[in-house]
């Protein structure tokens, strides 16, 4: 049994972690370079006023997160209603984007090139979807794409969206199986494989009373109850490893002192980046390179006080007009009304995506708010009279960037670090992914049994979509430890348990084989036509079966004749086996026809929230 | 491509939705191609005598050859009735059969 684990990171992936470790057994230290915890989920607090670091809907398709929000937070959840829309040149457009009210608000003329831009792409799709642009194009037309998806888009990732990946929009909307789509169809789409409903948990979602920072302040308090120390202040500096295995982290203090931390497994959610260049020795070079090629997007929130109760009924808005440098705003009273301190104010969150490079990054907090200042009186959401206050949160690599050649990348990395068997990266800057909380909290858990050598493949969270969408409760199947088994081997999805939805698909989707068929009717057709050529011959006559010789015209060499009866036998047999084949084809292409159509709708219908 | 090479890329593509292969109910097929040979036989011989009277259809009279006592008229409706039924009943149940069979045979 180990003697104990070091997490790095005190974020969701990083606390879960811990947390799983303690319900397992395994006492662990955390140690985080902030004084505060929660990672990108914290929430910042300023003169009694509470934000988060973007927005973050307490929503999950995972039973098993789902299980952990309620066991740490008990009954500090509130249900909240999501209103979300997109400003583009002084129009709202209601997001998830709905036709109608996007054609309504574009106006009689753009929303007839929009239509035909539309039956283009339907008509020549681009036959390559290596990049993001030609993903959301195929899907939506060139011409929604550049109102919706292109400028947006552009300002989170700073880089042109034919130079972003496509797993990007794909990771997101997560290319749906076959059978997924089939049972959506079957059950409603809005129904999981439980048959809950999810559609009204998207329209609303579940949000702690004082921020999704409460919830990593009360995981924090738990884990210390249970003796496991959260240290604040570490910049790590080096990962010590020897003959296969991690040793130590070396790291620092705020006021320069030296520290080391010894474990026998360690669990890291810092960047990947950093993580390999902190190594010690460092990785061969090609890893190394492979490691400072990695780019991250910084962000920083622009929070502005206003003296108005109610300034916009969303909880957020996507700003697509080019005019303005913010991307999002975030009305952080309607995500809770305990987020301010008097119900007579709101705080409106006004999100900036930078590089750290960028002249913004560097400006001071008062020029920044300023600017927020006038971006909202242009975009005519509040008055500058109107503001109070302000305050920057500047958060660095908030966004792990999928340029062409990410990927290729990880992977080299993700080979490396498969040489040290006790340290494993998780969350959403240790895999270089773009995940949400939940899916950082599952690398979490499946990291921490890996510990216990369950041989979870926490790289596979969050792009294959049935390794944890249909992750069960922990009540459902128990492993030998006692504890929820999640999967076997590495990369290997859990097998899904099968339902009753599924038992209909597999019969009703069943395979028609052809052979079979083939056979069956190439015994029927030919003995048929063998017994009727032997009866009219048996009964005689002048002229013997003249009319059912004429299938000498289709069966070449066939008469009503002994020889003949047996030519028949060859060639009905030959034509009815090809019949039940063509048959048994047809039969099992059409209902593979019907299952693309199916998930080629549902996955239009996805695409549709690609911008959360 | 061979037939074998058809069948396994058709195989791949339906495996994605169910790994079965279809069983038929001999039974149930059966009973299908009876009742949809016995009207079939049954309407086309009315049909024949409503519209050109006694007499008719001299071509599908021929099915005597092999459904004794069978003819295009009132009475042989009736009967093509029940030989239409017979022998889709019996061509389904081989056809049914013959693939259980195969399929048996090839797991």
């Amino acid at each position: 049994m180990s003697s104990g684990a070091l997490v790095i990171g005190a974020g969701p992936a990083g606390l879960t972690s811990a947390y799983e470790l303690a319900k397992l057994g395994i006492s662990s230290t955390i140690i985080e370079a902030d004084e505060q915890v929660g990672g990108l989920s914290r929430t910042v607090s300023y003169k009694g006023y509470r934000f988060d670091i973007g927005g973050h809907r307490f929503f999950s398709k995972v039973p098993l997160i789902n299980e952990l929000w309620r066991e740490m937070l008990s009954e500090d959840f509130l249900l909240r209603p999501r209103l979300s829309r997109i400003h583009y040149r002084g129009h709202f457009f209601d997001y998830p984007l709905k036709a109608a009210n996007a054609l309504a608000g574009l106006g009689p003329i753009e929303a007839f090139l929009v239509m035909l831009s539309y039956s283009k792409a339907k008509m020549f799709p681009s036959a390559e979807e290596t990049n993001l642009e030609q993903w959301v194009s195929n899907r939506f037309g060139q011409r929604l794409y550049e109102i919706f998806f292109k400028t947006y888009t552009e300002k989170v990732w700073g880089i042109p969206c034919n130079e972003i990946s496509a797993d990007w929009a794909a990771q997101r909307i997560k290319n749906l199986s076959l059978k997924e789509a089939i049972r959506n169809a079957l059950l409603g789409a809005g129904k999981s494989a439980e048959g809950e409903v999810i559609t009204t948990l998207i329209e609303q979602f579940h949000y702690p009373r004082l921020g999704p920072g409460m919830m990593w302040d009360c995981c924090k308090d738990l884990l210390a109850e249970k003796g496991n120390e959260t240290v604040h202040g570490i910049k790590v500096d080096k990962i010590r490893h020897r003959k296969g295995r991690v040793e130590s982290v070396v790291g620092h203090r705020s006021n320069g002192e030296r520290v080391e931390f010894d474990a026998d497994h360690f669990i890291s959610s810092m960047p990947l980046r950093r993580l390999i260049q902190s190594l010690d020795p460092l990785p061969p070079d090609e890893v190394l390179a492979a490691a400072n090629s990695l780019r991250y997007r910084d962000y920083l929130t622009v929070v502005l006080m206003a003296k108005r109760e109610d300034v916009f009924p969303d909880n957020w808005i996507y700003i697509h007009s080019p005019e303005v440098k913010m991307g999002r705003i975030q009305n952080y009273k309607n995500w809770s009304p305990e987020m301010v301190p008097d119900q007579s104010r709101s705080s409106l969150g006004l999100e900036y995506f930078l590089w750290q490079q960028d002249e913004e990054w560097t400006w001071s907090n008062d020029r920044l708010i300023d600017l927020g200042i006038k971006e909202c009186a242009q975009i005519g959401l509040v008055e500058p009279d109107e503001i109070e206050d302000g305050t920057v949160v500047r958060m660095k690599k908030a966004y792990p960037v999928y340029d062409h050649n990410y990927n290729d990348r990880v992977d080299i990395i993700r080979n490396y670090l498969e040489t040290l068997p006790n340290l494993q990266t998780i969350g959403r800057n240790g895999l270089h992914r773009y995940n949400n909380q939940d899916h950082s909290m599952l690398t979490g858990v499946y990291a921490a049994r890996n510990v216990v050598g369950e041989k979870n493949d926490v790289w596979a969270v969050n792009t294959e979509q049935d390794y944890h969408e249909e992750v069960r409760s922990s009540e459902t199947e128990k492993s030998s430890t006692g504890y929820t088994k999640t999967m076997g081997d590495r990369a290997v999805p859990m097998p899904i348990v099968q339902d009753e939805a599924d038992q209909i698909i597999q019969t009703a989707f069943a395979r028609l084989d052809g052979v079979a068929l083939g056979v069956a009717l190439g015994v029927v057709i030919g003995v048929g036509l063998f017994l009727a050529t032997m009866i009219l011959l048996l009964k005689g006559g002048e002229f013997v079966g003249p009319r059912l010789g004429l299938l000498r015209n289709f069966l070449p060499g066939y008469e009503v004749t002994w020889g003949g009866s047996l030519i028949g036998l060859a060639e009905g047999s030959l034509l009815g086996f090809g019949l039940g084949f063509f048959i048994a084809s047809l039969r099992n292409w059409g209902m593979m026809a019907y299952a693309y159509l199916l998930r080629r709708r549902a996955e239009t219908e996805a695409a549709k929230n690609v911008l959360d | 491509m061979t037939t074998e090479s058809i069948t396994m890329a058709g195989n791949k593509q339906t495996e994605e939705i169910s790994r079965e292969v279809m069983r038929i109910q001999a039974g149930v097929l059966a009973m299908v191609c009876a009742v949809l040979g016995g009207l079939l036989l049954f309407t086309m011989t009315v049909w024949l005598l409503l519209k050109d009277g006694p007499g008719a259809g001299p071509h599908l009279s021929l099915l005597g050859n092999y459904f004794i006592g069978y003819s295009v008229s009132w009475f042989g409706s009736i009967l093509g009735l029940v030989y239409g039924a017979l022998t889709g009943g019996i061509v389904g149940w081989v056809v049914g059969s013959i693939y259980n069979l195969v399929v048996g045979f090839r797991k």
